[in-house]
């Protein structure tokens, strides 16, 4: 069992920012089958509970619910595990500690480093002392090592705690070697200012005398700058020039790297991607389209292969689509005029590029229930096995500044993408509902239609 | 309407009937101009209502996997042509309660029954599977005055003649002539006869049109002809928007040279879209399903050797039954929420959900449904004993589709037929043996649909009742 190579699962881990001392439990989500149009459900998974003084692995359990904050109300963070595997002959199998005796290899031969940064001003400004990382260093042991975010730009003695990563100690019963990230608390940081500071939860860090993110504003002039579409989508004074704030926040992504030494030099070694982003609020819904979509389109291309597309992944998308209708405002996301006046949405965001400012939708019909209705529609039909029939509604990837009437209202509609503009579905995820239809339509196939043919020859569902 | 409809045929003669000023048209007896106008718009509805099923029917029978090899792409191609035919007779159906609603007449969506014709009618409502001698009838029906003297048109003339149990097939531009002379005669129709206030209560384009414009939804395999289908929901508020109504319904399917100038017709109208499928459908075995003519879900006397010859064709096969009883149910419940919907004033509260906003979606809802519910039953047996026939969805005609007058009544029959569905799925979801799970999960989907607009169904009967009796107690 010779170790070839390792690797770090998952590849990439999304921990969730929470200011609560306990982790959220693990769970699964599901869609009820006696329930399909309904909410999905969430389901205990095993959750293994760290002492994290010792650094072990104290017991696993799987809850009976999910309580995503704790009982002072405060939101608990996820906080993930990252776990090695070895290369063994072509195979993969979690690293333990005998199959690191099997290879002459103790724990003591393990070492993490973890390096993570928040360059969230630095896009900004484009100035390199407003960069905050932080750097674990190579280390063993089982302790704690806390992700402190410096910046030259902030007070002196000032930094932004971006949370911890611990080597879990392999026990007995917990042989594995993992490493686990937890983000931290979800605080807004900031300059000395006096009207804001109640919004600084997590305390005054950035030195106004050295940098310039407090102050700073979005311009097209300035060579260095790169402006978003649309520009000031940072917290600023409302004012004309968008003047920043100068908050900072403890978010941050990196790097995550472990190794294994022998003679003082590593011989095998891995790494793997963290990130923390903000509580998920609505974990029994997903996005129409996810960041696992865009990761697996930039795995497997834009064209997925016949075998692969199905009326379920269809299915699936649409599921997904009035899910997120039903965590919307859809008629102030149409535009519509609300209270004497319009939301910021993509009515608003087209005047950006001299258009018109107007609803995108007739106002009567995109109230969120009537939306919802006609997605689960969409969806019962599809269920029903009907050839996808709505392939020319969907906006093509090259289509998201198609700012006519017939453009703006293709779907998915009213959400804006990366780049300011329209948001479309992945080619992939494009692809995948075209193809489910014409798979559907192939002289080939048995179900050929729009409306379903026997899959057996007349006659035979019966015998 | 069917009963009474002979006694308002144009009269034969001149005698006992008033001529307009313009000499070309004559009134019933027992009408008014504008009553003889919301006739005339009411044979338009239902002309427009049974083309469309006739259609949806004959493009529901193509495909299937019992077709030769080689024709299951021809069979693709049509369908897809036939159905955004259909789809533009709903626009077209949608028009006229437009026009309807403009003049002050009651809006109509019934629509004839089988076995049932009249000399309004371009040929016996029959619903059948595609066949050369049927796409003769809709080419026909469909056709220009002066192709039909033609002798390609006397041919397919002839065909359509005995396939429509030897009745001349009348054009459907016959009628949108009649229609259009009667609006354009200033005499006839006063300026009084046009409402200026239902504008907001007509339908438009970007709340019905769901972007089947210019071909760009409906078109998939691009085999339609371009531009197509293009669908005509086109509101009116004077005597000049209802002729340019008329006049692009008949431009788009009946009668495509009537007034244009055109000696060709447009490739992108229904007749010519019908006559090139006419021409490349083969003789003999049609790439068609076995699917009976005039399903039914009741027995139905044929004394008549008229009617006899249009024979329904029972659905026996106990579990296809209860499927047709949900068709017909959700065929009811579209048409009830279409008419529903077309009596909500669009208003002026955009920032909230809206029974008007709810009832568009309910009703393209119902087309879902009906599509679904179709591709389903055209895979089950016909027969209770076997064989070889599949059952297809029947198109009964419900017993009324009349609005009660009270609004929370309205919400009433809405919550009604939700219940009437609710029974026959659960009966299926007990019949259904275990290789039907995907019919099962369609099944669970729609349960679980109509369980959430009961709910919203109940919020607005309950705000309704309670208005209408504010009303009372106040009056």
């Amino acid at each position: 069992m010779t170790i070839r190579g390792l690797r770090i699962l998952p590849p990439f881990a999304i921990g969730r920012l929470g200011s609560s001392p306990e982790p959220l439990e693990n769970y699964d989500v599901r869609v009820a089958e006696d329930d399909p149009l309904g909410f999905r459900q969430i389901h205990g998974a095993e959750t293994l509970v760290v002492d994290r003084h010792r650094g072990t692995i104290v017991r696993s359990y799987t809850p009976r619910s999910i309580k995503f904050k704790d009982a002072g109300g405060r939101v608990k963070p996820v906080a993930p595990f990252l776990e090695v595997w070895a290369d063994v002959d072509g195979v993969l199998v979690p690293l333990t500690t005998s199959l690191l005796a099997e290879n002459k290899l103790s724990v003591d031969d393990v070492e993490w480093r973890a390096q993570v940064g928040n360059l969230k001003a630095f896009r900004r400004t484009n100035k390199p002392p407003d960069r905050i990382e932080a750097d674990t260093g190579w280390f063993r042991g089982h302790g704690l090592h806390l992700l402190t975010g410096r910046c030259e730009n902030f007070l002196r003695g000032r930094s932004i705690p971006f949370g911890d990563v611990q080597f879990i100690s392999p026990g007995r019963k917990f042989p594995e070697i993992r490493l686990r990230f937890t983000p931290a608390k979800g605080l807004i940081y900031g300059a000395k200012k006096r009207s804001q500071e109640g919004d600084l939860t997590g305390g005054v860090v950035y030195d106004t005398r050295r940098g310039t993110w407090s102050g700073y504003s979005d311009s097209y002039a300035r060579p260095t700058s790169i402006v978003t579409a649309p520009s000031p989508i940072y917290a600023n004074l409302d004012d004309p020039r968008s003047t920043s704030r100068g908050y900072l926040d403890d978010e941050c992504d990196g790097i995550v790297e472990v190794r294994i030494m022998a003679d003082k030099r590593p011989v095998l070694q891995a790494f793997a991607r963290i990130g923390a982003g903000p509580p998920d609020f609505a974990p029994d819904s997903f996005p129409v389209r996810t960041v696992a979509d865009e990761l697996e389109q930039a795995l497997l291309g834009p064209n997925p292969d016949n075998d692969e597309v199905s009326l379920e992944w269809t299915e699936e998308i649409i599921r997904r689509a009035f899910e997120t209708v039903r965590l919307q405002n859809t008629a102030a996301l149409n535009g519509n005029p609300i209270d004497g006046g319009v939301a910021n949405s993509m009515s608003t965001q087209d005047t950006n590029w001299n258009r018109a400012q107007e609803p995108i939708m007739a106002p009567a019909i995109v109230d969120s229930k009537a939306l919802q209705a006609l997605h689960q529609s969409v969806f019962a039909a599809i269920r029903s096995g009907s050839a996808t029939w709505f392939g020319q509604v969907l906006r093509k990837f090259d289509e998201v500044g198609d700012l006519t009437d017939r453009g703006r209202r293709k779907m998915p509609a009213m959400m804006r993408g990366a780049d300011g503009l329209h948001l479309a579905l992945t080619r992939r995820q494009y692809n995948a509902v075209l193809g489910s239809g014409n798979k559907q339509a192939t002289s080939e196939d048995a179900r050929a239609a729009t409306f379903t043919a026997p899959t057996t020859p007349p006659g035979k569902e019966t015998e | 309407m069917r009963n009474f409809v002979g006694r308002y045929l144009p009269p034969p003669a001149p005698r006992g009937a008033r001529k307009a000023a313009a000499g070309k048209l004559l009134l019933p007896n027992e009408l008014s101009w504008h009553d003889y106008a919301v006739f005339l718009l009411h044979v338009a509805a239902e002309v427009e209502h049974s083309l469309m099923v006739q259609y949806l029917y004959a493009a529901y029978s193509l495909g299937g996997a019992e077709i030769k090899d080689g024709r299951h792409e021809d069979a693709r191609q049509w369908r897809e042509v036939i159905l955004g035919i259909a789809k533009e007779e709903m626009g077209h159906l949608i028009t006229v309660q437009n026009i309807l609603r403009l003049i002050g007449g009651p809006l109509h969506l019934e629509r004839e029954d089988y076995p049932f014709r009249s000399d309004f009618y371009p040929f016996y409502f029959k619903l059948e599977p595609a066949t050369k001698d049927s796409l003769a009838k809709y080419v026909v029906a469909e056709a220009p005055e002066d192709w039909l003297k033609t002798a390609k048109g006397k041919l397919i003339r002839d065909r359509a003649r005995k396939a429509d149990n030897q009745r001349e097939i009348l054009p459907v531009g016959t009628l949108y002539e009649k229609l259009i002379d009667l609006f354009k005669d200033r005499h006839a129709l006063t300026a009084d006869d046009f409402r200026t206030d239902t504008e907001p209560y007509q339908a438009n384009w970007d709340e019905w049109g769901r972007g089947y414009g210019d071909g760009q939804r409906g078109n998939m395999g691009l085999t339609s002809p371009r531009g197509t289908p293009h669908l005509l929901v086109m509101r009116t508020t004077d005597r000049h928007s209802v002729l340019d109504a008329l006049h692009s319904i008949a431009k788009q399917g009946e009668a495509p040279t009537l007034d244009t100038g055109r000696k060709n017709p447009d490739q992108k109208s229904h007749f010519e879209r019908f006559l090139t499928i006419y021409e490349a459908f083969p003789e003999d075995d049609p790439p068609s399903r076995n699917i009976p003519t005039n399903p039914s879900t009741v027995e139905r006397q044929n004394d008549d050797p008229v009617k006899a010859s249009l024979a329904c064709t029972i659905i026996t096969a106990p579990e296809s039954l209860l499927w047709a009883n949900l068709f017909n149910v959700r065929y009811r419940k579209l048409l009830f929420t279409l008419k529903h919907a077309l009596h909500v004033k669009a208003g002026d509260a955009v920032d909230r959900p809206t029974a008007r906003g709810n009832l568009i979606a309910w009703t393209f809802g119902e087309m879902y449904n009906l599509r679904s519910i179709a591709g389903i039953l055209v895979t089950l047996p016909l027969c209770e004993d076997g064989g070889d026939a599949r059952a297809a969805p029947p198109f009964e005609v419900a017993y009324t589709l009349a609005l009660p007058d009270w609004d929370s009544d309205k919400w009433r029959v809405q919550r009604d037929l939700i219940l009437a569905s609710a029974r026959i799925i659960r009966e299926l979801d007990e019949q259904l043996g275990p290789t039907h799970e995907p019919h099962r999960e369609y099944l669970r989907a729609l349960r679980d649909h109509d369980k959430r607009e009961l709910e919203v169904v109940e919020t607005l009967l309950t705000a309704a009742a309670d208005f209408e009796a504010e009303q009372e107690a106040s009056s």
